[in-house]
């Protein structure tokens, strides 16, 4: 109990002491890089149009979901996991399964159970089904450390997809499934995109103060013992297993969140949305924001979509080579960041 | 560590800066320019530049940007220029929408055309319907695409009519049972269905179904598994030139004589290579191109001396007659920004181009456009001019 006062203490110091706050808060370099970033990238894509913000925003925003989700297993337990891209597909299968309209689908040859509950009933049966593919998958990986578990992540990240393309009568296979619904209460609805961005911004600060919560417990300080040293915590007599299951689950379970919310968005997905790059581009947003901060997979998945988005006003390549020569420019800029942040942009560890 | 952070700090809002500045001059430039010339006429190009349906997006693109070219060297539109604004929306729902998002809201263009691939497609619709943007595709075959909207348009056939022409192909040559080999990505396993469809209905079977995901080059398995079944054809449903090539290869390596069929990637010039005299004899259901329209053969002759090679035909004439056809619909309503003049020009438009004639019917689909049946030819046949065909009409409905 002692311990969650002081969480509970570092979470209402800004209403109780906003100056202190302040001044204690501007000494933290992250702090201030973060509000750069977050002021400029605001600035420029407003500079672009109201529209395309909101969109690019609504990109970041699952993005971010997904990174600091990812960082609960491999910046703050240190378990590299490629197969998050697994649970996010689930999430978004589960919400387009439960929520795709009937009547869309009798329109079509190849038909799948459909359910057409509202968003925010099938959001938490997402968590719910991607946190129980974690628990089947965690009770395999758990066996694995290091190398092999990275290679076993991998492993099921391609699983998971084959599922998605093969299981075609649940998924439609190829063909995905459309008409997946907006979040809806009584009679407002999120189809404007600002509602939806609002919405994703909302979800996204919740992730944040959950795993915020869950890193300045006890039990996030078991999970840092364990990336350091599994055996010496085991020796003053934790389960190591135990914990590593418990927040894998919880990092599945906001994963299939940000699933869930990203069907909803795009209103239609296939399996190409879920293959294995987009689970190697979230270690890397990871990597690239830093190890073991929550701040820092924010700043990675704003970076990250900024560049990619950005990309597109780079303005010296041929119309005709466009995609091209963005992807190459994207790849530099990452290897530079890399190269002169190995510890990512405000993190402290390395991997 | 404290010193580091603040030197980043700086880099990183010259970055910032940086890219304001070239936001800004970026809004310069047009001022600059308006006053000289009327304004051009702007509309988007939304194609899979990247990724899996790189290939094609490519060749659309590239065709798309010739016919922009030569409107504009011959004047361009009531005096005005076309200019095209090009994103790339891979082959996915997620990056269509942001595709969308930017040529809609930041470049603000109410004409977007493509797609190259239908999931992307199906994704964008519901937004374009929305927003009242045309979504003009020349190569999404999707048959979901005829229901998506008013504002969505193709001057590809959907899936349906190649699939019952398939049928009745399979059915004329006294096939009775065939086995299928296709692969796990919606245009060919659409086709597959399609085509499934309409040779149960005439009384055919299918013996075996064998699916392969996209980035496999070994088919042998599954090809002994379907010879194992003694089926009257194989039908090999690719997505990439690759993978058909290379599975009618093998088919052939492993001893298989029967008849093979295909769709229009297996049978492409990429796949006729990998495929060499293995491919001799195989058929595909393609929509046709006149050999003697003069329009198509000029596109065809230009591109090649262009860009030095030609890929799947059809969807590359598609792509360079729907800027044509944009074109047209401009002259008339004068008016990049009104789409509903042009969804409305489209419906009441016949145009002749390098397809042939054709129009759009109430869906948006083209009605117009005929199937042909391409069988390939031996190798030492195979030349520029006939592209490796023996050209034939398809058999009446059986």
């Amino acid at each position: 109990m002692l311990r969650n006062l002081q969480v509970y203490s570092t979470l209402t110091q800004p209403f109780r002491d906003p100056w202190g706050f302040l001044k204690e808060r501007s000494r933290n370099p992250e702090l201030w890089i973060n509000l750069v970033v977050i002021g400029g990238a605001v600035l420029f894509l407003l500079s672009k149009g109201t529209g395309f913000a909101i969109t690019v925003g609504t990109v970041f925003a699952i993005w971010a979901i997904l990174a600091v989700s990812l960082n609960l297993v491999v910046g703050f337990t240190g378990l590299m996991s490629v197969a998050h891209i697994g649970f996010f597909g689930v999430g978004a299968y589960s919400m387009a399964i439960l929520t795709s309209d009937p009547l869309y689908e009798q329109l079509r040859s190849e038909t799948i159970p459909t359910f057409a509950l509202p968003f925010f009933a099938a959001l938490p049966v997402s968590m719910v089904m991607a946190g129980l593919v974690a628990v089947a998958m965690g009770s395999i990986l758990n066996r694995f450390r290091d190398d092999i578990f990275v290679l076993v992540s991998f492993g099921f990240a391609i699983i998971s997809f084959n599922v998605f393309l093969n299981w075609r009568e649940l998924t439609r296979g190829a063909f995905g499934i459309h008409a997946i619904a907006r979040p809806a209460i009584g009679g407002w609805e999120a189809d404007g995109k600002l509602e939806f961005l609002l919405v994703a911004l909302v979800f996204l600060g919740i992730v944040m103060l959950i795993t915020w919560f869950i890193v300045s417990s006890s039990f996030g300080r078991v999970l840092t013992a364990i990336r350091e040293d599994e055996q010496a915590i085991q020796v003053y007599g934790y389960r190591a297993a135990h914990y590593k299951m418990a927040v894998w689950v919880l990092s599945a379970m906001l994963a299939g969140l940000a699933g869930g919310l990203f069907a909803s968005w795009t209103s239609f997905i296939d399996p190409n949305s879920f293959i294995l790059l987009e689970s190697i581009l979230m270690v890397a947003i990871v990597i690239l924001g830093g190890l073991a901060t929550i701040w820092g997979s924010l700043l990675g998945a704003l970076v990250f979509v900024l560049l990619e988005e950005g990309m597109r006003f780079v303005p010296f390549i041929p119309t005709e080579h466009i995609g091209q020569g963005r992807q190459i420019v994207l790849g530099i800029l990452l290897v530079l960041l890399m190269l002169f942040r190995p510890q990512g942009l405000v993190g402290r560890y390395k991997l | 560590m404290k010193v580091t952070s603040k030197i980043w700090l700086v880099l990183l809002g010259l970055l910032m800066v940086t890219l304001l500045v070239a936001a800004a001059c970026g809004d310069d430039d047009e001022e600059v320019a308006a006053p000289e010339v009327l304004a051009p006429f702007r509309i988007g190009i939304m194609e899979s530049v990247t990724g899996p349906g790189e290939t094609y997006g490519v060749a659309g693109v590239q065709a798309k940007v010739m016919a922009v070219d030569e409107i504009n060297a011959a004047g361009g539109i009531n005096g005005r220029m076309l200019e095209v604004i090009v994103e790339d929306s891979k082959c996915n729902a997620a990056d269509g929408i942001t595709a969308y998002t930017k040529l809609t809201q930041v470049d603000g263009v109410k004409i977007i055309l493509g797609p190259s691939c239908s999931g992307a497609m199906l994704g964008v619709a519901p937004l374009a319907e929305r927003d009242k943007v045309i979504m003009f595709s020349g190569m999404t075959s999707n048959p979901d695409i005829t229901l998506a909207g008013d504002f969505i348009f193709r001057t590809m056939t959907s899936d349906v009519f190649i699939g019952e022409d398939m049928g009745n192909l399979l059915w004329f040559d006294g096939i009775r049972n065939l086995a299928t080999i296709s692969e796990t990505t919606d245009y060919a396993e659409g086709l597959r269905r399609e085509i499934a469809r309409k040779f149960k209905e005439l009384g055919g079977q299918i013996v075996g179904e064998e699916r392969y995901p996209s980035d496999v080059t070994d088919f042998r398995s599954q090809i002994t598994k379907l010879i194992g079944l003694n089926p009257d054809a194989i039908y090999v449903g690719s997505q990439s030139e690759f993978t058909g090539g290379t599975v009618i290869k093998q088919a052939r390596e492993l001893g298989y004589e029967g008849p093979m069929y295909t769709d229009v990637t297996g049978s492409g010039p990429v796949a006729q290579e990998i495929g060499g005299d293995a491919a001799t004899g195989v058929k595909v259901i393609n929509r046709g191109l006149d050999p003697n329209n003069p329009v198509a053969n000029a596109f065809l002759a230009n591109f090649k001396e262009r860009y030095g090679y030609l890929s799947v035909i059809f969807e590359m004439t598609s792509t360079y007659d729907d800027i044509h056809i944009t074109a047209e619909c401009l002259r008339q309503t004068d008016d990049d920004q009104d789409s509903e003049g042009f969804r409305d020009c489209l419906y009441g438009l016949t145009f002749t181009g390098a397809l042939g004639t054709y129009s759009f019917d109430e869906f948006g689909d083209p009605v117009g456009i005929t199937n042909i049946v391409l069988e390939i030819l031996p190798l030492a046949q195979r030349t520029e001019d006939n592209l490796g065909y023996k050209v034939s009409v398809v058999p009446a409905a059986q």
